[in-house]
């Protein structure tokens, strides 16, 4: 049935592409692969499984496969929001060209995030991560004919390519003081390693973690991979791959807790959380203000995960995925709609009422409202840190600026145009991604009361490879939240959408105020500054570490052929040049082979 | 000892001798009368028959062998190179029939190669692998020699051949006059028996095509058209394999530094293969040079000269055999349309995505892409060659591999960059049958090559005892 579910899109894809020259019918069958998909997941069974590939003596070439509660959970994710991704690219890729590429490759996409929310072992974990690596490459350049898209790729792929690197050195400590890849038993007999063999091992997961799930100082990429097409950005960098990170830090648990190495993914996880914030703030880009905002959630979960709060940030990993997609799902409808990529001229989403609803619903998810996702982590999370003054007040003044940038980024598109042919835009998008819409905002709603049912959905044995380190994480993290929680988070979330609203709707000039507070040295911390450009540094080095190693390999085969050139001159001649050369390779070879046999070499 | 094979094991030898005896002459008689089309329908009938009744005695035979009066032997190794050789030139009988003028002789010749071919996998001495080479060989210079342009690469075939054949009979005189026996059984002792070894080395080396008495073959590879490459690289250089790995592992396991002068010599195969290969801009000379790193390849496993690394070796040459035809026969296919240099073949995926597909996929399998066969043998081989010590010669073949990516992947973006404005270029039926089986194969082994590293291993196993035993 694993095999089986991991085929069937593959199946798909073969499918897609092969089939028929109707543009139409391309992403119908993609549509299709996935429910089927989906309608195979209640059958999966669980497990521990080695799928053997060949072996030679007693060394086994095999992928891990491990299905628990946890996986299930990424699976199921993953296998849900997929048909309404492609039912929304219906509409939205229908227009361009080159359909088959595009489902092909989403779907690609979707095995290897199958693959690597059921991988039980590192070997299968490192093939998924790399082939997420190489979807998100090819989706996020999937327009290769502009360059910024090709830009982004690049960069996107070279960041990632860090983690990979990080990922397999990792894997080799692991290796060497383990002897087994498989994580059921790393994470079970955790202590059968001394602490400081592991702690580079640590170090080099946290580096792949950080680069995966675009956190800080490798947050760079995830704002141009925005130059891929909408459906993309919904599925790849906001739902799943970014996730990746986040879900392998929740995996390899134990060994940060062995290592206490957890600190360093709350600080780091709590950085790019409030620089993802005030970028939101003063971003104008559609896709980038929700790029910033998936950034900040990811710091968030691994705050939560670097605190023990695994439940959640198991909570907010589930929810984050609807209502993130709705929203991209929202501003890629707003781009197509209006044909602009600026926030400020992309205003009218109110003429479509299905659209406007279901955005609003994201929106307010987003924002923390009661009943909604937002407000359930956010009162989850509180309950760990009302001990940390820190990370408690930076909490409460990230769930202020979410709301007042969420708002400011729903206030300006759905502000009454001026010119009417963009509420004519807004009336006329394709009903496939008005729908998908609305399906998803039903998921949203639904996923929030996943809160009540968390204790179900991972149960303590979903953590049995824990052990006793599990007791650690399970305090009271189901809770329900009491009134003056609800009051206060409502507060928070009512004032930063009023303060939106009276700096957007009322016409005040609030853009240059926020551009003024956040970009002027006067007005703003240093600091901010400081570690912003830091944090550029780092990744804008790795695209030049990129260009050194183009280089390296450029010239080394430049050598190559150099040498080539030289060797096939030799090679071009006479039958009387040939022979000459060959008896003198003959006697050459007779004569040092006879020396070396008979010992006198 | 000995065991039969299966109850019909004489009948089922001589069976095969009765086949090919009906391919020649039936073959010869058609060709007189020039029947194009029967004389195609007798090779595929006659050639899948005893490619099938081999596969039937390997696979109820299992380990055990037999010797027929002395001087032949059928056991897994042998009956894993028939069977090799039949679907080879089975598979360059049906690329022939669609691209050359003079099908009829080629086909008869190629049927009196296939026995030569035989005679060697089958030998249980070396006079027999002599003479089996000297009739796999010349019949190769004659298919050159049919399409007439090509004179100087048959020139220099000849003359590679004769100089080899020389040299082999010196070998085999010095064997002779070492051991008492011209019989292929386990030498030691006696000096003159080592630089016996160097000569055989060389003399075989030509047909395998080892640096550096290769120098001649790229030119011999490129001159005559592509059906006819596809027989000399994909079916003719196994030949040589096939007598190198017999005469050597047979015969000279205790001269261990002939193995590793093996290994020195593959290190240069390799790097000469690719480096000259990354120059080329005639895309079948191009393949020429690869074919050579790939023997580089397959030497290391020879090199490593234990089971496991001669099993390794050959899961590669069983990969490439059919990887080099499938690439040949789509080369043929565009040589039939005028196209010989790489630059001619920019938007190839435009014109015919089944053959683009097809030649991106065996490119990538050459250069060892993971769930096909290519990446399955070069695997084999570097584990093997680690597992007994030659780190290095397995971080040279990497190295190696690595270099090779760069002209394989330059072809592959020549294919798939660019548009033509003419679409759908017709495609032969039987190159698109060719293409297909070479690339099901290709799949099919390389994502569950259990059932091939089984025989090769049954193969290979069979190399040693005997060693051990005589």
């Amino acid at each position: 049935m694993i095999a089986l579910l991991l085929l069937v899109p593959l199946l798909a894809a073969l499918a897609a592409v092969l089939l028929g020259r109707n543009e139409r019918l391309h992403g119908r069958i993609a549509v299709i692969g996935a429910i089927i998909s989906l309608l195979l997941l209640p059958f999966v069974s669980r497990g521990n499984f080695n799928i053997g590939w060949f072996s030679i003596g007693n060394y086994a070439l095999g992928i891990g496969i491990l299905v628990m509660p946890l996986n299930m959970l990424l699976l199921g994710i993953t296998l849900l929001i997929a048909p309404f991704i492609l039912a929304y690219s219906l509409g939205f890729m229908d227009i361009r060209s080159e359909q088959r590429r595009f489902y092909a490759e989403m779907l690609m996409f979707e095995i290897a995030m199958l693959l690597f929310a059921m991988s039980g072992s590192f070997i299968t974990l490192l093939i998924a991560w790399e082939f997420l690596s190489l979807s998100s490459y090819l989706l996020i350049g999937f327009w290769h004919w502009k360059e910024k898209a090709r830009k982004a790729a690049r960069k996107a792929f070279t960041v990632v390519l860090i983690g990979d690197l990080s990922m397999l050195a990792a894997i080799a400590i692991l290796w060497n003081a383990y002897g087994t890849l498989s994580f059921a038993a790393i994470m079970s007999s955790i202590g059968a390693a001394a602490p400081i063999l592991l702690y580079p091992a640590a170090l080099l997961l946290i580096v792949a973690i950080l680069t995966k799930s675009a956190q800080f100082p490798f947050q760079n990429w995830l704002p141009d991979a925005m130059e891929g097409p909408a459906p993309v950005s919904a599925f790849l960098h906001s739902t799943t791959m970014v996730k990746a990170g986040v879900f392998s830090a929740m995996i390899f648990l134990p060994l940060f807790l062995y290592t206490k190495t957890t600190s360093i993914l709350l600080v780091l996880g709590a950085v790019s959380a409030v620089l993802a914030t005030m970028n939101a703030m003063k971003e104008t880009h559609i896709k980038k203000i929700i790029a910033h905002s998936t950034i900040q959630e990811l710091g968030l979960m691994l705050v939560a995960i670097g605190s023990g709060a695994i439940l959640a940030a198991a909570y907010f990993f589930i929810v984050q995925s609807f209502y993130k997609a709705l929203l991209f799902f929202s501003a890629g409808s707003a781009m197509d709609a209006s044909g602009s990529e600026d926030i400020r001229h992309a205003p009218g989403m109110r003429s479509n009422t299905a659209l406007y609803a279901s955005t609003l619903l994201a929106v307010i998810s987003l924002a923390g409202f009661i009943p909604f996702s937002g407000f359930f982590f956010n009162s989850a999370a509180d309950a760990y840190f009302s001990s940390n003054m820190i990370i408690y007040s930076a909490l409460t003044l990230i769930s202020v600026m979410t709301s007042f940038y969420i708002f400011r980024w729903f206030l300006l598109i759905s502000k009454r145009p001026e010119d009417k042919r963009l509420e004519v835009g807004y009336v006329s998008l394709p009903k496939s991604m008005v729908y998908s819409g609305v399906g998803m905002a039903v998921l949203t709603v639904a996923s929030s009361l996943s809160f009540f049912s968390l204790r179900w959905l991972l149960p303590q044995s979903a953590l049995y490879y824990l052990g006793n380190l599990g007791m650690l994480l399970h305090q009271g993290s189901t809770a329900l939240p009491g009134i003056s929680k609800a009051v206060l988070e409502t507060i928070l979330a009512t004032a930063g959408a009023l303060a939106s609203y009276t700096a957007y709707r009322k016409g005040i000039r609030a853009g240059h105020l926020v551009s003024k507070v956040f970009n002027s040295e006067e007005t703003f911390s240093s600091i901010y500054l400081g570690m912003a450009s830091m944090a550029c540094t780092v990744s804008e080095g790795a695209v030049l570490l990129e260009i050194y190693i183009n280089a390296f390999f450029d010239s080394f085969g430049r050598f190559a052929m150099a040498s080539g050139a030289q060797l096939r001159k030799a090679a071009v001649g006479s039958i009387n040049i040939y022979a000459v050369i060959m008896a003198v390779c003959i006697l050459a070879f007779l004569a040092f082979g006879y020396a070396y046999m008979a010992g006198l070499i | 000892m000995m065991g039969y094979i299966a109850p019909l094991g004489d009948a089922f030898v001589l069976l095969i001798g009765a086949v090919m005896s009906i391919a020649v002459i039936a073959g010869a008689a058609i060709t007189f009368y020039r029947r194009k089309r029967a004389h195609l329908a007798l090779s595929v009938i006659v050639y899948a028959a005893s490619a099938l009744l081999i596969l039937y005695m390997m696979l109820a035979g299992g380990t055990a062998q037999m010797s027929i009066g002395g001087f032949m032997l059928i056991n897994p190794f042998s009956l894993f190179f028939s069977l090799i050789f039949t679907v080879g030139i089975l598979l360059v009988n049906i690329i022939a029939y669609a691209y050359s003028k003079d099908y009829n002789e080629f086909a008869l010749l190629a049927s009196f190669a296939l026995i030569g071919m035989y005679m060697v996998a089958f030998s249980l001495s070396l006079v027999t692998i002599f003479i089996g080479l000297e009739l796999a060989v010349l019949p190769a210079v004659f298919m050159i020699l049919l399409s007439r342009k090509s004179l100087e690469a048959a020139a220099k075939l000849f003359v590679a051949a004769s100089l080899s054949t020389a040299l082999l009979s010196f070998a085999i005189v010095l064997t002779y006059g070492g051991s008492g026996t011209v019989a292929l059984e386990q030498y030691s002792g006696a000096e003159i028996l080592g630089f016996a070894a160097l000569l055989f080395i060389v003399s075989l080396g030509f047909e395998a095509s080892i640096f550096p008495f290769n120098v001649l073959l790229p030119d011999v590879y490129s001159g005559p058209p592509a059906h006819i490459t596809s027989m000399l690289g994909g079916v003719n250089k196994k030949v040589g394999f096939a007598a190198l790995m017999q005469v050597l592992i047979l015969g000279f396991i205790a001269y261990r530094q002939a193995f590793i002068l093996i290994a020195v010599l593959s290190v240069f195969t390799m790097f000469y293969g690719n480096l000259v290969a990354l120059m080329q801009d005639n895309i079948k000379r191009m393949m020429a040079y690869s074919s050579i790193s790939q023997a580089g390849y397959i030497m290391i496993g020879i090199a490593v000269a234990n089971a496991a690394g001669i099993s390794a070796s050959l899961f590669q040459i069983f990969a490439h055999m059919f990887i080099f035809i499938g690439v040949l026969a789509i080369i043929a296919w565009l040589e039939g349309h005028g196209k010989h240099k790489i630059n001619d073949i920019e938007g190839l995926h435009s014109e015919n995505r089944f053959l683009s597909f097809s030649l991106a996929l065996l490119l990538l399998s050459l250069a060892g892409l993971p769930f096909t066969t290519g990446f399955v043998g070069k695997f084999l081989i570097f584990l093997s060659s680690i597992n007994s010590g030659m780190v290095w010669l397995a971080f040279l073949g990497i190295i190696n591999s690595i270099i090779s990516i760069y002209y394989y992947a330059r072809v592959i973006a020549k294919v798939y960059t660019g548009r033509r404005v003419s679409r759908g270029i017709k495609v032969d039926r039987g190159i698109a049958a060719v293409v297909l089986t070479c690339v099901i194969i290709t799949l099919v082994f390389g994502i569950w090559p259990l059932p091939l590293m089984h025989i090769t291993g049954n193969a290979a196993a069979a190399l040693f005892p005997a060693a051990g035993a005589a």
